[in-house]
């Protein structure tokens, strides 16, 4: 496939069209790549290493100098610091908490809450709380 | 460096709603009666901002910790309440705001009203902020 590069400035906005006879595997991963940032993400459970692919991933926490990261239904654990994951995914990964990222695609709505507070219910049902400081940055990444 | 802000930012704008309630208490007397000046101590406007300094704190033991729905965070923000009430009925007592009963409830009524004000427009903006994330999140919205 033909590959265009352009560079644009940053207010411009960056963004990636392709143009393609049909959806494959191949750029299905590149638009994952894309959008959700190293695409998989090293982790591990019960001392088995696992690739685990950053749009499977839900919410990833920090407790106790901890960091877990939540699928759908499962939790692992990961060597990386909050901050450093922060880099590592991509644009639809926002920090919701001072010890919580979240998937933003995995949010199902969102619900005021008292003093401010935001609560996101997931697509698993779990609940989570946006913090009041993060409210803004949510609406910001949201593009509102 | 969080809690010295929250206590700030508190300070400020309890004062500001005093001062908001004098004014308009200030304005009905010139309407009522044609009473164009007010006469305050040298300490009243510093006994203001005391007031808005000891009212910020109930703000920060009692509302600043996680939201648990339903009838605690209820309880909560009526206790909040009387909090504040106790605060400015003391600092009234202490810089002689008032001297009667019949100076007494128009105060009381003033801090009902203003919060009252306060709750019903911060709910009104945090619930119009759900509304627009909740529309922009269900265009990157995963399927599952």
């Amino acid at each position: 496939m033909k590959v265009n590069f352009t560079i644009v400035r940053p207010a411009d906005g960056e963004h990636a069209d392709i143009y393609a006879a049909e959806l494959t595997e191949q750029i299905r991963d590149a638009i994952d790549l894309l959008e959700n940032g190293r695409g998989n993400l090293p982790c591990t459970k019960n001392t088995q290493v696992i690739l685990l692919k950053t749009d499977e991933i839900y919410y990833m926490e920090s407790v106790d100098k901890r960091t877990y990261v939540y699928t759908k239904d499962e939790c692992f654990e990961t060597k990386y610091r909050l901050y450093e994951l922060e880099d590592m995914t991509g644009a639809h990964f926002f920090r919701c908490a001072k010890a919580m990222i979240v998937n933003l695609r995995k949010i199902r709505s969102v619900k005021a809450q008292f003093n401010g507070r935001m609560s996101a219910e997931l697509l698993n049902g779990e609940q989570i709380v946006i913090a009041r400081s993060y409210v803004k940055d949510l609406k910001r990444k949201l593009g509102l | 460096m969080k809690k010295t802000k929250i206590i700030f930012s508190q300070t400020l704008m309890i004062t500001t709603a005093i001062l908001f309630g004098l004014g308009i208490q200030a304005m009905i007397k010139y309407v009522s009666g044609g009473v164009t000046q007010i006469v305050w101590q040298w300490y009243i406007p510093l006994s203001l901002i005391l007031t808005g300094l000891l009212c910020s704190l109930p703000t920060l033991l009692l509302l600043n910790q996680t939201a648990h729905g339903g009838w605690r965070d209820a309880l909560r923000l009526v206790a909040h309440f009387f909090c504040i009430c106790a605060v400015v009925s003391l600092c009234g007592y202490l810089f002689k705001w008032y001297t009667d009963w019949r100076g007494y409830v128009p105060i009381v009524a003033m801090v009902a009203v203003i919060y009252l004000f306060v709750w019903v427009a911060t709910l009104w903006i945090t619930n119009s902020d759900a509304k627009k994330i909740n529309e922009a999140i269900k265009e990157i919205q995963d399927t599952e």
